[in-house]
Order: structure tokens, then sequence, then C-alpha cells
């Protein structure tokens, strides 16, 4: 079952345009990849820019309408996610549990939905969806 | 350059109601676009909050595990949409494209953040090593 553990880094909500972690941080985040590396449970990984340097789109009425970052009433953002790949919830938190995050940081573990976790009805207006999860801009 | 786009939670989704077929008609729609338009890299929904946990890390370097769900839905994530594109303006207009995910007449919102790439670090060994792991844990 694949799960999620979305970082948490308090303060990144205010966090001015072009923020980048410190080396060190990186030095120490990267003994931990490796070691989900190793464990061959790493789907993907990645960083976001800070907020300030992003945008949200809200819906009301039925139109799109664009506000640019930071966002004032945002008390917490994602800094950045791991995609893994185990056998139970118990064993995401192990492994969540394991990482050299700072101070004030929180992982957030979530499991992601698999096609079968659907019912029939909706299986079929989600046909096709399963190719498309791979993507097709070919990294 | 590539962009998550957040779904963010509401009270339906914390509840783990199912999206009507239509809105689900309609993402698979907007996803099948991105796909033809080469710009689609990954996509899922997340489970509910409930069925989540958050490791809390102290500065006496304690972990709190605290089970789900956690309260403020509107800072939850529902689902993202990886995508690969040419520029802030081209990312925004996606966005813009995708079905209100909350379903019609209803409040909905999306975040769009930018990834980093390693090219926007300085080169260090720490870098090179992350290159690699990249390499191995993407699927070709």
């Amino acid at each position: 079952m694949r799960f999620m553990m979305l970082m948490i880094p308090r303060g990144y909500e205010t966090a001015t345009p072009g923020t980048m972690p410190e080396a060190a941080a990186v030095a120490r985040m990267m003994k931990y990849n490796q070691a989900l590396q190793d464990a061959g449970i790493l789907l993907s990984c990645d960083g976001l820019h800070p907020p300030s340097m992003g945008a949200r789109v809200t819906f009301q009425g039925g139109k799109p309408r664009v506000s640019d970052g930071p966002f004032a009433e945002a008390k917490e953002v994602l800094g950045g996610y791991w995609m893994i790949n185990v056998k139970s919830r118990a064993e995401a938190i192990e492994w969540a549990s394991r990482c050299p995050a700072g101070d004030n940081e929180i992982i957030e573990v979530r499991q992601v939905q698999e096609m079968e976790d659907f019912p029939a009805d909706v299986q079929e207006a989600a046909a096709g969806f399963e190719t498309m999860q791979r993507g097709s801009a070919g990294r | 350059m590539r962009f998550m786009i957040l779904v963010k939670a509401n009270r339906d989704t914390e509840a783990g109601v199912m999206s009507e077929e239509k809105r689900i008609a309609e993402m698979t729609a907007y996803h099948e676009e991105l796909a033809k338009a080469g710009a689609l890299l990954d996509a899922s929904g997340l489970q509910p909050s409930s069925r989540g946990a958050r490791i809390v890390f102290s500065a006496r370097g304690q972990r709190s595990v605290i089970d789900g769900p956690f309260a403020e839905a509107k800072e939850l994530i529902a689902g993202y949409t990886i995508i690969e594109v040419k520029s802030r303006d081209e990312a925004i207009e996606w966005a813009k494209r995708m079905p209100n995910p909350a379903g019609d007449g209803k409040e909905g919102e999306i975040e769009l953040r930018q990834l980093f790439e390693l090219e926007d670090f300085e080169p260090s060994e720490a870098i090179d090593r992350l290159r690699q792991i990249e390499a191995g844990a993407r699927p070709a």
C-alpha cells in the first residue's frame, strides 16, 4: 500500500521567495532518502518552493479566481513529500519517525487511494485514470 | 519546470464521501487533456486524515505520533496532480481549468506550488547522490 509522507515545516508559510534549505539539512536528509531507497520502498520525493512563489485558485460561483502567495491565513503549508510503498500503516509511521526532521517539523502520513478502494461505478467513471497517473511528460 | 497542484480537503473528503460520478468523469477528462498535452507527471488521491497520523518532532529530539483526524480541513490535502510546464503562467492556466474539486456550487480550493529541481541547488556530493536516488526511484 502506498503512503504519502507530507513534510510540514513550521514557519515555511512566511518564507520569502527563493528560500533554500541549508546544505547541512540536505546532507542529513540524504542519508534518510538513501535508507528509504535501500529498503526498496521509495517511489518518489520532492521539495516545494515556498508558498510566496505559488498561487491558490478558488472556484466560487463556478469561476476560477487566482490569488498569488504568500497566503496570509495559512497556518501550515507543505514543504515536501515522500511517496513510499510499504506493507502497513505501522510500517509507514515507523519510517516517518526515523526521519531526521528538525524542531517543530511535522510529518503527516496519509494513505493513497488505490483504484480497487472505489466501488464499481466510480471505477468505471475513472476508467483510464491509472494509466494517466503514471504521467505522460516523459521525464 | 514542475508544479504540484494540491487539492484542498473539505468536510466531504474528510468524511470519506465519494465524489459524484459526474465530477469523477470531469476530473478524468481534465487529466486526459493534461496527458495529451504531455504535461502530466503524476496524480493521486489521499484517504481521509482519520486514517492517517502525524509525527511531531520536538526540539529535544523526541517524536510523538498523533492519530488522525486532524482539525482544520482547509489546511489538509485531499489529493495532488504534478505537471511539467514551461512557465508559472502556463501552470496557472492549467490550474484554472481544473474542475472545481469540491463539486458545483461548493467552495473549492487548490494550491499551486513549484517543485525544487536539483539545478536549484549549489552542486555538492549530497545533491549528486540525490540525483542518483531520483533516477532510481522514478519509473522510467
